[in-house]
């Protein structure tokens, strides 16, 4: 019986740069687990190795038994995988609903005719997309922003909007890639609840990257830490805490703060 | 066999001009990822500046061609300037540039047809077109090999200054990656201005010898879709691969010509590239092209 | 309504439907295009050749003529589109000029270089504003549905799309084939309006023409491309005798428009919303 979500040995280079090496671990159906490690590390890769962004050297990536390793971004994301980006991929010049409208259509099927002649199913399909659109933004708490084009949006709510879009996909795993980038205290603190809550209430399998520690630590019971391309720690916040490693990949970068 | 020989050189010769225009023009598709279709339009001018100074001033061939090699290049720069920087420090869509560079294209070639009208302009005997008897092996034109000579000469040179000088290894790091180059602290407005400038320069050797071989007139241009066509062949924004495929396409050109009809010149040239995208459309030096997340 | 008046708006709906195929692509999927005549040409010969020489009834000549443009832009979309980089914008000029190579070079077909006379003069007014109606109607829709989010999608962020699910090859070869259709159509229905075709009605000059209309009425506004082309083809008209002037103020327009307004005069908003705009309640 092999686990839900399951890395194993998956290396890539760059040009002989080593940036993730023999990276293995894995999640159980439901875990929100953290993947941590000091700018640089190699975490963003792991993202992109797993969407198909990239194909890995080594190594297989099992998703529900499936090893998502051949396939195509697309259909990485038609598995039930979703991700959001460190440096935000929103669609500037939509508006707010138009975004997640774009993600949230996959599921609500009408066929290129229906769209030609706006017949049969195309006004029921439509409304359907705009209701789960508009229900998935009240959730971020973003609704009353609706029309306002996706690029004016502050920063902050820029974050919760890909949240909302990564989640009209119907995911099973979410993957969210620096959600707390920028953000103040005060908007981090209602981020770690918004992830809480998402997390239960769609059943999701979550994985956040983070380089803060704390952040990490206050929500994820279970903690990858990498540096340099390679897994140096896992286990519970307490057991990451006190881990000698990863002690010493933070020395000096949390020091600062 | 002497038929042969023959249309190999002159297919060299035309594939080896074909070449200094397809080297700028790949060598602002590495760095700046946009395909520039005023490309056509630096050639042109080059041709005319060299035309103008050896009517009106009756300047030599070396006078007249540094000028026009020199105006090509400042004209080049300046369309980056005017219409592509903005542009480019704006957004990085790039579809905008190559909207303005079809946009720069049509301007440079009407300002032509206004000023120096549409008609066929030759070149004054500048440039030798004797016959040349090649160890009796065959006979070629004296302009045929002089232009295969220059053209050596320009992309030896480019090769230089790409591999030795400082300002070289910067563009061919940019080529990797504009932005790290930046972030190394190259001065990036300044290189992707060299860049236009060699490129333009090089557009402009290429004008002279196709305003020799065809005449000049404001459509010449257009001709440097054989240099993307090229370009293709060999690999979207590969310097080796624009050499290599201009070279084939010259070959192609001057075989068909010489063995099955003129006319079907640019029906193979068209075939060639259809070919390849059917078959390896990132050509025969090309790397696939991603984008990082 | 005189016969000239009657004439300038045939080629209004003729250009009209061109356009709206361009904006399709190029506005709203963001792939540029310089051969885009060919399809015009495309459908323009092949409905030509269908109604004078096989006796075939112009109507369904005229979506065959489409459907001929749509299989050629399959087969130069699959192995350009999938490729980032500017491969469709170059096969685009080989389309171009390899069609207009064929079309002088195949005299028994084609006629040549001298042209095709003798096409049935089909395309009244009510036929090219029936033409007009429908494909606009289904364009407009196609923009407010599925399809025509995914397009905007691949055309703001290829990588993101594809992450959020969409197959963007398909979807970039699937918006450049009814965009071919709308183009072979529009050629159709010029043959029939002209009796006359020839290869140099559908040159180089005439792809830059349809992507500057797009350009000029709005990137990623369809009603701004419909805007655009009235205003194009009327300027054409009234200064046909300076237009050497005219192509040097078009390209200089465009790149005017490129530095100061990519999004061009409507800027990706269409009529019915920039018109509700100022009546709607906030959400």
């Amino acid at each position: 019986m092999s686990a839900f979500f399951e890395l194993s040995g998956v290396t890539k280079n760059f040009g002989g740069v080593q940036a993730v090496s023999n990276m293995t671990f894995s999640l159980e159906k439901g875990e929100l687990a953290g993947l941590m490690g000091p700018n640089g590390a190699g975490k963003t890769t792991v993202f992109n190795l797993v969407t198909g962004v990239y194909d890995p050297d080594e190594g297989s990536i099992l998703f529900k038994g499936d090893n998502l390793v051949p396939l195509k971004t697309y259909q990485v994301t038609a598995r039930g995988v979703a991700r959001t980006f460190q440096n935000l991929r929103l669609f500037q010049r939509s508006t707010v609903l138009e975004n997640v409208m774009t993600a949230a259509q996959h599921h609500v099927p009408y066929s290129f005719i229906e769209g030609i002649t706006h017949l049969g199913r195309w006004r029921s399909g439509e409304k359907a997309i705009r209701d789960k659109s508009m229900a998935l933004l009240e959730r971020v708490g973003l609704a009353d922003r609706a029309e306002q084009a996706a690029g004016t949006l502050p920063y902050g709510h820029q974050r919760r909007l890909e949240i909302a879009r990564a989640l009209a996909l119907d995911p099973e795993l979410l993957l969210l890639d620096e959600p707390a980038a920028g953000m103040n205290a005060e908007e981090v603190t209602s981020l770690n609840v918004l992830i809480r809550e998402i997390h239960r209430d769609f059943s999701l399998t979550t994985l956040v990257i983070e380089h803060h520690m704390d952040l990490v630590m206050e929500i994820c019971p279970h903690i990858i830490c990498m540096n340099f391309g390679a897994k140096i720690a896992e286990g519970t916040p307490e057991e990451i805490q006190n881990h000698p490693e990863v002690l010493k990949a933070y020395l000096g970068e949390e020091e600062d703060e | 066999m002497a038929t042969l020989i023959q249309q190999v050189i002159n297919g060299l010769s035309l594939g080896s001009v074909y070449a200094l225009i397809a080297v700028g023009y790949s060598l602002v598709y590495s760095i700046l990822l946009f395909s520039n279709f005023a490309h056509g339009g630096f050639l042109v001018i080059g041709g005319y500046i060299c035309y103008g100074t050896l009517r009106t001033f009756g300047t030599g061939i070396w006078m007249s061609g540094a000028l026009a090699l020199a105006g090509a290049g400042l004209a080049a720069v300046l369309t980056e300037r005017l219409a592509y920087r903005p542009i480019r420090e704006r957004t990085n869509v790039t579809l905008y540039l190559l909207i303005a560079s079809m946009g720069m294209s049509i301007v440079i070639e009407n300002i032509f047809v206004i000023v120096a009208g549409g008609r066929f302009r030759a070149l004054p005997p500048v440039i030798p077109t004797a016959p040349v008897n090649l160890m009796g092996l065959a006979t070629t034109s004296a302009f045929d090999l002089l232009s295969l000579v220059s053209a050596v000469v320009f992309l030896g040179a480019l090769q230089l200054f790409l591999s030795k000088t400082r300002w070289g290894l910067a563009i061919r790091a940019a080529a990797y990656d504009l932005r790290t180059a930046g972030l190394m602290g190259v001065n990036v407005n300044l290189l992707i201005s060299i860049v236009f400038f060699v490129a333009g320069a090089l557009a402009a050797v290429g004008g002279i010898f196709l305003s020799v071989r065809y005449t000049l007139y404001p459509q010449l241009g257009a001709i440097t879709i054989k240099a993307f066509v090229a370009a293709v062949i060999g690999g979207l924004g590969s310097l080796p691969g624009a050499v290599v495929g201009s070279l084939i396409l010259g070959l192609a050109e001057m075989l068909t010509a010489g063995f099955i009809s003129s006319q079907m010149r640019d029906l193979v040239v068209f075939s060639m590239l259809v070919i390849t995208l059917l078959v390896k459309p990132t050509g025969l030096f090309g790397k696939s092209v991603s984008e990082k997340v | 309504m005189s016969g000239y008046t009657e004439g300038i708006l045939i080629l209004l709906c003729i250009n009209a439907i061109a356009a709206m195929g361009v904006s399709l692509l190029t506005g709203f999927t963001g792939i540029f295009s310089l051969g885009h005549a060919a399809y015009m040409a495309l459908g323009a010969y092949t409905t030509a050749i269908l109604t004078v020489q096989h006796g075939v009834h112009w109507l369904p000549a005229i979506l065959l003529g489409g459907v001929v443009a749509v299989a050629v832009a399959y087969f130069i979309g699959v192995p350009t589109l999938k490729l980032m980089g500017d491969y469709y914008a170059i096969a685009s000029i080989g389309l171009g000029e390899a069609i207009r190579l064929i079309l002088e070079n195949w005299q028994s077909v084609t006629r040549g270089a001298r042209g095709y006379p003798g096409i049935d003069p089909y395309t009244t007014l009510p036929v090219a504003l029936a033409f007009f109606v429908v494909l606009a109607v289904f364009m407009f829709n196609i923009i407010n549905s599925r399809f025509g989010r995914a397009c905007k999608a691949c055309r703001d962020d290829y990588i993101a799309s594809s992450l959020l699910g969409f197959h963007t090859a398909r979807i970039r070869v699937l918006s450049l084939m009814i965009s071919a259709f709308y183009c072979g159509v529009s050629g159709a229905l010029l043959g029939g309006f002209l009796s006359f075709i020839q290869p140099v009605m559908f040159d180089m000059l005439k792809s830059t023409e349809l992507t500057a209309v797009v350009v000029f009425g709005g990137l990623g506004s369809m009603s701004g491309s419909l805007l655009g082309t009235a205003v194009i083809t009327l300027v054409t008209e009234l200064f046909r005798p300076i237009s050497q002037y005219r192509m040097l103020i078009y390209g200089a327009v465009l790149v005017v428009i490129m530095v100061l307004r990519p999004e061009g005069i409507m800027g990706n908003r269409e009529f019915v919303s920039w018109v509700k705009a100022p009546f709607r309640r906030r959400a």
